[in-house]
């Protein structure tokens, strides 16, 4: 199971920015930053296969696959954002952190606006 | 791929730690600063590696 080595390296990874932060700081975080990457990239996969059975179920619903890719998109760029927003507190830098949430937020709004307009032409259509 | 990077970034962190003290001591101190950024540099050249691969794959798993 991938969870074990994740774990590892989680703790590897902290004992490792332990050790060298008394050494060199700023070679710490980025040590921190490193062992995030790594732990995301393993669990990546894990998304991919959790993507495709949506995506079966999508194209069973009939529903246009445009809206399932916008879904897709949103969730990317949380991701993401969440990852980028992270690694700036960590490094101490709390209100650049929640800008680039902000403007996640903004960007989520963004990409949803065709859905929420495919919603208000369906509620037309049906009064 | 995995815990061997980790290790990297601190073998490279504390290499340049020590490499900077000798030469500090040995009386070159531009030296050391010139070394303790170069090994910064190396560090974050490997992080910015990772941070490529996963942007790669997140790009091309939620295809952006």
């Amino acid at each position: 199971m991938e969870l074990f080595k994740i774990l590892g390296i989680g703790l590897i990874t902290c004992i490792a920015g332990l050790i060298v932060r008394q050494v060199k700081p700023d070679v710490a975080s980025i040590i921190m930053i490193a062992g995030g990457v790594v732990i995301l990239l393993m669990v990546v996969d894990y998304v991919a296969q959790i993507f495709d059975v949506f995506k079966v179920v999508m194209d069973k619903t009939g529903l246009s696959s445009s809206l399932f890719s916008i879904v897709l998109k949103i969730v990317g760029v949380g991701y993401l954002t969440e990852f980028a927003a992270n690694i700036c507190a960590d490094t101490g830098s709390n209100s650049l952190a929640e800008k680039i949430l902000f403007a996640g937020k903004i960007i989520i709004l963004f990409m949803s606006l065709p859905i929420v307009t495919n919603i208000v032409e369906i509620v037309v259509g049906l009064l | 791929m995995g815990v061997d990077v980790i290790f990297k970034i601190a073998a490279v962190g504390i290499l340049t730690a020590v490499v900077g003290q000798v030469l500090k001591h040995s009386g070159k101190e531009e030296i050391s600063t010139l070394t303790t950024l170069a090994g910064l540099i190396i560090a974050l050249l490997m992080v910015l590696n990772l941070i490529t691969t996963l942007f790669d794959t997140v790009k091309g798993l939620f295809n952006f």
